[in-house]
Formats: C-alpha cells, sequence, structure tokens
C-alpha cells in the first residue's frame, strides 16, 4: 500500500515516512559530527585516516545513517506513529536547526 | 583555450548542483498542481534531482580533497579568509543536507500526491528546502571563488591589477 486514506486521515507509505524521520535525525546528525569534527582534532584525523579524508568519511557516515535508519524505520514502521504533517513539520524544523547550526558555529567559534 | 581537468570537474560541480536544483523546483512546481496525469513528470524530476545531486556530490567530493587544498592556502593569505572559514566551512557541510533531500525526494514522490494532501505538503516541503539549500551553496562557492580571486589580485604587482 503506497498511499491510503486509513480512519479518514491521509497516511504515508511505511518507507516515507520512515525515510523523511530518518533524513530529519540525518541532518543534525550531519550537523552534530560538524561540530565534534571542528572542536576535536583527534576525531578529524580519526575520520581523515578512515577515508583519507574527514570530509569523505564524514559524507559516507551520513549516507549510512540516513539508508540505516530509512530502513530500519521502514521495517519497524515507527515512524507512522507520527502524523505525516507533524513528521514535514520535524523536517522542516530539523533542517532549519541544522543548516543555522553549521553557520552560527563557523560565525562565531 | 586551455582548460584543465581541475576546471572541468568544478564546473560540472556547479552545474550538477544547479541543474539539481532546478529538478527541485520542477517538482514544486509541477507538485502544486498535482494530479494522476503529472504524477510520472514529478517522479522524473525528483530523479533528475537527486542523480544530479549525486553526480554534483562526486565531483565537488573529487575536487575538494584533491585540488583545494591549494586555493584554501591562497584565500587564508588573502583579504578574504572568511570566503574559507565561514563560506567553505558551512557549504562543505550544507551540502550533506541538501544531498539527503534530494535521495529523500524520489521516495516521497512515490506517493499519490494528488490523492493525498499531506504528502503533497511534503513533497512541497522537501523540494523547497533543496531550492533554497541548493542556492545557498551556489551562491557560497561563488563568495569562495571570489576569495581566491581577491587574494591573487592582492598578490599581484600594482600594475598587473585591473
Amino acid at each position: 500500500m503506497n498511499t491510503a486514506i486509513r480512519s479518514g486521515s491521509p497516511v504515508l507509505a511505511p518507507a516515507t515516512s520512515g525515510f523523511v524521520l530518518s533524513a530529519a535525525i540525518t541532518v543534525v546528525f550531519n550537523t552534530a559530527l560538524a561540530w565534534a569534527k571542528d572542536a576535536n582534532p583527534a576525531l578529524n584525523d580519526f575520520m581523515r585516516r578512515i577515508g583519507g579524508h574527514h570530509w569523505t568519511t564524514h559524507g559516507v557516515v551520513d549516507l549510512l545513517v540516513f539508508a540505516g535508519l530509512g530502513i530500519l524505520f521502514t521495517k519497524t514502521r515507527a515512524a507512522e506513529k507520527i502524523a505525516p504533517g507533524r513528521l514535514t513539520t520535524v523536517l522542516i524544523g530539523a533542517v532549519a536547526i541544522a543548516g543555522l547550526g553549521l553557520v552560527l558555529w563557523y560565525v562565531f567559534v | 583555450m586551455n582548460t584543465s581537468s581541475k576546471d572541468i570537474i568544478l564546473l560540472a560541480h556547479a552545474a550538477l548542483g544547479v541543474t539539481g536544483s532546478m529538478g527541485a523546483l520542477w517538482v514544486f512546481v509541477e507538485a502544486l498542481s498535482a494530479t494522476s496525469e503529472n504524477a510520472r513528470r514529478i517522479q522524473t524530476a525528483a530523479l533528475v534531482a537527486a542523480v544530479c545531486m549525486a553526480a554534483a556530490w562526486i565531483c565537488g567530493g573529487y575536487w575538494y580533497v584533491h585540488f583545494y587544498p591549494a586555493d584554501k592556502a591562497l584565500i587564508l593569505k588573502g583579504p578574504w579568509p572568511f570566503a574559507h572559514n565561514l563560506f567553505m566551512e558551512t557549504k562543505e557541510h550544507l551540502f550533506f543536507i541538501t544531498g539527503i533531500l534530494a535521495f529523500l525526494l524520489p521516495i516521497a514522490t512515490r506517493e499519490k500526491l494528488y490523492a493525498n494532501p499531506a504528502a503533497r505538503t511534503l513533497v512541497l516541503s522537501v523540494a523547497g528546502l533543496i531550492v533554497v539549500t541548493g542556492l545557498a551553496v551556489e551562491g557560497a562557492g561563488a563568495v569562495i571563488d571570489h576569495g581566491v580571486k581577491v587574494a591573487l589580485q592582492h598578490d599581484a604587482p600594482k600594475g598587473a591589477r585591473p
């Protein structure tokens, strides 16, 4: 079932809601990892040694988190408990916080 | 014309990023009046956005890892060090957000947008976020490029400056 009207209210497919929640978590994780790398040279160096460059490792880790959580939330249907409208709000909020968090960090830190 | 692979990779990165953002804008416009007739077109546009962003990620990443260190050194010695310290540092991490959203778009557009207002709102939001963050990343790229330019002008002999 890709899209359905359940109990009169529209719902999202398990994969859609799962990957939306995963994206919201991943974008916040991405900013947190950028902060951690910048504040901790040992972590930056560790990530450089893994992927040849800290940025390469960062990107791969982001993709793994997005795909991993997306598959997990799809299989467990965990994100379906959240109303679609709220899920969209969570994603917009996560992107706004994560984006602003990056800008403010590099302005002030 | 003397064009190196470095130039081609950098220009491909920027061009693919803009094309990906335009793909997301295409999804946004189509989704505003989603019907069963344009469902396929919306999915195609979402795929275009995702593929272009993936290609922009690969080209930009290759250029950043292999060629950017020389530009970075120039920028930091020039009059616009913030082109690296603020704009590149933000851009290189903000791009991951744009990329993740671009990979989410083809999944979200599998929904029947014409029958599901919540899914339509979601797709409009994801596409809109890709356009906004994508253009911010493009703008940051222009500032970084100018940071190199002003650094070179700063170092050039006075008679050679425009």
